[in-house]
Order: structure tokens, then C-alpha cells, then sequence
């Protein structure tokens, strides 16, 4: 089976970066953006299997994403996860209805976020064998 | 440059007074103050809703007004108007009071001078227009401190996301073997921000905290949960340090009425501060049961053999900031909110929370909550305005294999203004029903939680209602059906419900109903 697609939309280079290696070891193919913009034009670019989106962004926020997908049928389908260092409260509500798959909050525990993505893209756990010690939630 | 006439409500029944007070105002300038004069309450609430009035003399034994009471309605009418309260009565207490209620001065009548009372007019404006800014200022002052705090605790946690992203990419060999002391290195890297991040939530909280915009919502809380919780959550960090952590429940030990999650957190901070301050392979144990001093708490007791507290700090370890340990020593380490974020979290759920400590020996860290009580969650739809002069009648029965399991929830002395006429009773002792209600007199409403298996509790309820139907008592006293008994339907438990979650839906349905009727009746009074 050919590895699955997943878009990381986050400002933070280095954030990206770890996200892949991490991704990259547990066999998905990783995509980039850094901003609101080019996280829509890289989804209709790659058409990626999941998304994993930040909510502070330049050129809109994760929010905008989230919408502009929405309004593209073929993208509307794809399973977000959103990893957000603001505070959870109001956030999480607000992305859950915005479709959302997820809410994690950073600084996000690999292993859980793993799990998500597992869920999100209907992988059985345990499928993959995630190469890390489990840390524990801090 | 010419002054606005100082708009002033003058509100006193009493003719002599108001000539008294008319004439000093007679001798001042003509355009320095504009009096209206009203004999009612209700005719000077519609009046300073209408806006426009400096400031209100307000007398307080008024024909639809007495005493506090008027000073507040004043305050609710035009919250923004300061009030000067007349007494005759030469009531320090009274005048103090008044004060405590809101009002900004008080004039004792016959001993008004003259020249003085339009001063005190003017200064109390000047005082009261003082004190809303100086209110105004520190709330943008608390925003900006809480915005703050929000905002840096927002930017502190990207960067640490991908301090500990690398890290952890590092341990779990992703970019190749590591030897045990680079191993050994990078856990203590990892443990620092772990550390870290839980400083800035507790940043974070505390922002909170200040603002009062922390999420309470207590409710019918299992203690035994939160404890097995907790326990499991430090088993770990215990263990580490050959620590031996315990916990021992009295049996049968009641619910407490808590936020669930707020409970876990206090229970957390608690023991984590034990284990943090025990040494090596001491103890560490949490204790529950009926607190002694008052049967209405449940005590929870966090001991260890830790290192103790000066007992003339035990106090202080509690405030802000404050850190009892050397901040050198390591281990120790924290922004010392912990502990304050703990004794806001108890105190806003209405328990309590102290240190007893033996220097060299260990603490005692006890909390008490108040223990879950139907009446007592009932109460609260009653605030202090809608309390009606009769009481609340709550009848409780239980039939089926249960009973007893609702009844020793509910013990009526525990409110004011609720009273209980039968519990746990059989379906036979429901005829004893009617004569108690006859023998208490009218009472404003009757409500029933009835738990059944089966076919029993509409009998049941259709019983009672059959006899509180016939009740001439109620007739005289000229309740109607629909306001004395309207809430007979049985409150049915689903199967998958625990206790906790039913009780809550039966407060929840008996509150409701109640807020119903208050409002009905305020309705139909006009």
C-alpha cells in the first residue's frame, strides 16, 4: 500500500520539521505549508489524506482554512486535525464545529498525536509501530 | 462658568422632613440643585430608571419600602447614582449597614445642619465619580495583566513544542543510536520541559484565577473516583522515588459537591506536592471520611513523611508566589502558584483548605467539600430575593430495591426553608401523607422525587396528588393546584445512569421548576 498523504499547515519551520522526521519514521508522506493561503493551495495540490493544521497562521488562520476547504467538495472530505498552542478553551469548541477531527494543544505529545492521526484515518491501532518511548503527557 | 443644577431624588413619605429638608436647600443658590421629590419606592425606581438624577436621599421606612431593602433596590434601579440614606432612628448599625449595601453616606435626621447638607450632596457625587473610576482602572488594569499573562504563556508554548518535538526525536533514535550518557542528557533536557510547561499553565490558570473566568461547575461528585484517579496518575512518579503512595476511603463515604475535573486537579497539586517534598522511600497517603467538626463536609487528608513546613508558615504557603523550601534545592522547583491555585479552586467550591505540619516530620494538607445534598442544591434557586415566607415542602419516596439509596441523600435540616415530610417510605405509609400536610400548614410548593422500578411510582404519584387534592387546608389557604403540587411526575433513574449523574437531573428538574413558578407568581402579582 502506498504510504499516506499528510499536509502539515504550521508557521513554525522548525514545528514542521519535527512533525515530518516524526511522520517520515512512521511511513506517511509529509507536504508543507506556512500560511492560510498556500495550506488550501497545497491541499488541492496534493490532496493529502489528513491535514494537520495550526490556528495561528499568516494570511488568515486555521479557521479560514478549515472554511475554504469546506466549500471545495473534494477537499471537504479530508480529516483535520487541529495542534494549537491557543488555550483550549473557547478554541476547541470553536474548532470541532468548524469540523475538526481533533483538538491538541501544544506542546502536543507525539504518541497522542500519532493515535489521532491513526484514528482519523481509520488505521486499526497499533498497525504501525510507532518508533518512540512513550513520554507520557507532560 | 455656570454649573449644571445637582439633580437630587428626595424619597420620604414623611411631610415634616421633606419641608425640613426643603427649606435648607431654599437658601442656596437657585440653580445649584434641582429637587424632586417622590413618597413611594416603586415611584423612584421607574423615576431612576428614566436616568438623569446626581443623587438619591432615600429614607428608610418608606409605605413599599423598608430598611436594606430599599437601599438596594435603589442601587439595582440606577446602580451608577450614589445613594444617601436618611435614618431617624440615630442606628449606627443600620447606617453601617446601609453603607455595606451600597449606600455612600447617611444623614441622621435632626442633625442635619444647615450649610452642611449641600455639601455632603457634592462631596458624595465627587466621591462616588472617584470610586468608579478608580473601580474602572483596575479592572482595565486586571484585563491587561490577564491578557498579558494569557498572551505570553501563548508564545512561550510554540517554541517549547519543538524544544520537546526534537527531543524526543533524538531519544527514540530517529536520527541515529544514541550512547547512555547523550541518552542520560536528553531525559534531562525532557524533564526541564515538562517542567517548563507546566509552569506556563500554571501561568496560564492563574491569568484565570484573577479573572474569575475559571469554569466551576460543581456538582454530585464521586470522592473515591477522583481519588483512584489521582493515585494512578502519581503511582508512577511515587514509585520513582521508592515512594509507598496510599489512599484509604471510610466505606460508604459520600458524594461531594465538586467539578469533577477541578477535584482531580486540587487532588493533584496536593499529592504531587507530597511526593515532591517526601524523600527517598518515605510515605505519601490520602485519606477520606465525614469530617468531625461538621457532618456537612467530607475531609480529605494528604499526609507525608516529608521534609514539614515551619508551622509559622503554614499559613503563607498558600499565598502567591510564596515558596516555604529553598529555591535553590532541587527538585523543588515551580512558580509556587501551585498551592494558590489549589486554595482558590476549594474556596470557590465552598470547602476549605489548611496545613498541619511537624518540621523534619511531614504535613497534613486537609481539604473539606461540602457534601452533596439535594436540599442544599435546591437552596440555591432560592436567592435571597425570591425566599418566600412559606416553606418548601420536598417529599421523597422510594419504593423498590433501592430505597434508602435516595433518602440518605436528603437530610431536611440541612436547609432553611426546606422541609421534609416522608422518606423512604413504603407504598402502604403514604397515607400518612395527607395529615402531615395538614398539620404543617400551607405550604408554597410540594415536589416529589420519586424512584420506582416498574409500575410503582405512578401509583404512587397519583396517590399523593389524589390526597393533596382533597386537602382542605390547601383550599383555605387558597393554593391552587397548579402552584402547590404541580411537580408529582416521577423522576425516573435510567438504567445506564450512575447516582451521581441522577441526583444531578433530579436537582436540575426540581430547580427548573421551581424557577417556573417564582416566575409565575411574580407574574401573577404583578
Amino acid at each position: 500500500m502506498d504510504s499516506r498523504k499528510i499536509l502539515i499547515v504550521d508557521d513554525n519551520a522548525d514545528i514542521r520539521l519535527g512533525m515530518h522526521l516524526r511522520l517520515k519514521a512512521n511511513q506517511y508522506e509529509t507536504f508543507f505549508a506556512a500560511d492560510a493561503f498556500s495550506g488550501v493551495a497545497e491541499a488541492r495540490k496534493h490532496r493529502p489524506d489528513l491535514i494537520i493544521l495550526d490556528l495561528g497562521l499568516p494570511a488568515g488562520d486555521g479557521f479560514t482554512v478549515m472554511e475554504r476547504l469546506k466549500q471545495i467538495p473534494f477537499l471537504a472530505v479530508i480529516p483535520v486535525i487541529v495542534v494549537s498552542a491557543r488555550d483550549g478553551l473557547g478554541n476547541q469548541k470553536r474548532a470541532y464545529e468548524a469540523g475538526a477531527k481533533a483538538f491538541l494543544q501544544k506542546p502536543v505529545n507525539d504518541a497522542e498525536l500519532l493515535a489521532v492521526i491513526r484514528q482519523a484515518l481509520g488505521e486499526p491501532a497499533g498497525t504501525k509501530k510507532p518508533t518512540l518511548l512513550d513520554q507520557g503527557s507532560v | 462658568m455656570k454649573e449644571k443644577p445637582l439633580q437630587i431624588l428626595l424619597v420620604e413619605d414623611n411631610a415634616g422632613d421633606v419641608r425640613l429638608l426643603r427649606e435648607m436647600f431654599s437658601k442656596e443658590k437657585r440653580d445649584a440643585f434641582q429637587l424632586t421629590h417622590l413618597l413611594r419606592m416603586s415611584e423612584a425606581e421607574t423615576h431612576l430608571a428614566k436616568g438623569g438624577v446626581d443623587i438619591v436621599l432615600l429614607d428608610l421606612g418608606l409605605p413599599d419600602g423598608h430598611g436594606l431593602e430599599t437601599v438596594r433596590r435603589a442601587h439595582a434601579a440606577a446602580p451608577e447614582v450614589p445613594v444617601i440614606v436618611l435614618t431617624g432612628l440615630d442606628d449606627e448599625a443600620l447606617a453601617a449597614e446601609a453603607m455595606n449595601a451600597g449606600a455612600q453616606d447617611y444623614l441622621i435626621k435632626g442633625q442635619i445642619e444647615n450649610r452642611a447638607l449641600p455639601r455632603a450632596l457634592r462631596h458624595a457625587v465627587e466621591r462616588h465619580r472617584m470610586q468608579t473610576e478608580t473601580d474602572l482602572i483596575r479592572t482595565n488594569q486586571m484585563q491587561f495583566k490577564d491578557e498579558f499573562l494569557s498572551h505570553v504563556s501563548h508564545e512561550l508554548r510554540s517554541p517549547l513544542t519543538a524544544v520537546r518535538q526534537f527531543v524526543t526525536i533524538l531519544l527514540d533514535g530517529l536520527a541515529g543510536e544514541l550512547n547512555l550518557e547523550q541518552r542520560q542528557y536528553l531525559e534531562i533536557v525532557l524533564r526541564n520541559v515538562k517542567q517548563l510547561h507546566s509552569m506556563i499553565n500554571d501561568l496560564f490558570e492563574v491569568s484565570g484565577v484573577q479573572a474569575g473566568k475559571l469554569k466551576i461547575e460543581p456538582q454530585c461528585t464521586s470522592v473515591s473516583d477522583a481519588i483512584g484517579y489521582t493515585v494512578n496518575t502519581l503511582q508512577g512518579a511515587a514509585a520513582a522515588k521508592g515512594i509507598v503512595l496510599s489512599s484509604d476511603i471510610a466505606r460508604k463515604v459520600p458524594s461531594v459537591c465538586a467539578d469533577p475535573a477541578r477535584l482531580r486537579q486540587i487532588l493533584i497539586i496536593l499529592l504531587d506536592n507530597a511526593i515532591k517534598f517526601t524523600p527517598q522511600n518515605g510515605t505519601v497517603a490520602i485519606q477520606a471520611r465525614i469530617f468531625e467538626e461538621d457532618p456537612d463536609f467530607l475531609l480529605l487528608e494528604v499526609s507525608d513523611s516529608g521534609c514539614g513546613i515551619d508551622p509559622d508558615k503554614t499559613e503563607r504557603i498558600f499565598e502567591r508566589l510564596f515558596q516555604a523550601s529553598d529555591p535553590d534545592a532541587a527538585d523543588h522547583n515551580g512558580l509556587g502558584l501551585g498551592l494558590y491555585i489549589c486554595k482558590d479552586l476549594v474556596t470557590r467550591q465552598g470547602g476549605r483548605i489548611w496545613a498541619n505540619s511537624t518540621p523534619e516530620q511531614g504535613s497534613v494538607f486537609s481539604v473539606i467539600f461540602p457534601i452533596f445534598s439535594l436540599p442544599k442544591l435546591l437552596a440555591q434557586a432560592f436567592t435571597e430575593e425570591r425566599q418566600t415566607e412559606r416553606s418548601i415542602t420536598l417529599v421523597v419516596t422510594e419504593i423498590g430495591s433501592q430505597t434508602g439509596w435516595l433518602s440518605n441523600e436528603v437530610r431536611a435540616d440541612q436547609c432553611r426553608g426546606i422541609r421534609e415530610l416522608l422518606r423512604g417510605s413504603l407504598y402502604s405509609d403514604l397515607d400518612i401523607l395527607l395529615p402531615k400536610i395538614d398539620v404543617a400548614g400551607p405550604e408554597e410548593f410540594f415536589f416529589i422525587a420519586a424512584m420506582t422500578d416498574g409500575i410503582g411510582g405512578e401509583a404512587i404519584s397519583k396517590r399523593i396528588r389524589k390526597q393533596l387534592d382533597s386537602s382542605e387546608r390547601l383550599r383555605q389557604a387558597g393554593l391552587t393546584h397548579s402552584t402547590s403540587h404541580r411537580s408529582l411526575e416521577p423522576i425516573k433513574q435510567d438504567s445506564t445512569e450512575s447516582k451521581e449523574v441522577f441526583l444531578e437531573r433530579v436537582a436540575t428538574d426540581i430547580q427548573a421548576v421551581i424557577n417556573e413558578e417564582i416566575l409565575a407568581r411574580q407574574v401573577r402579582n404583578g
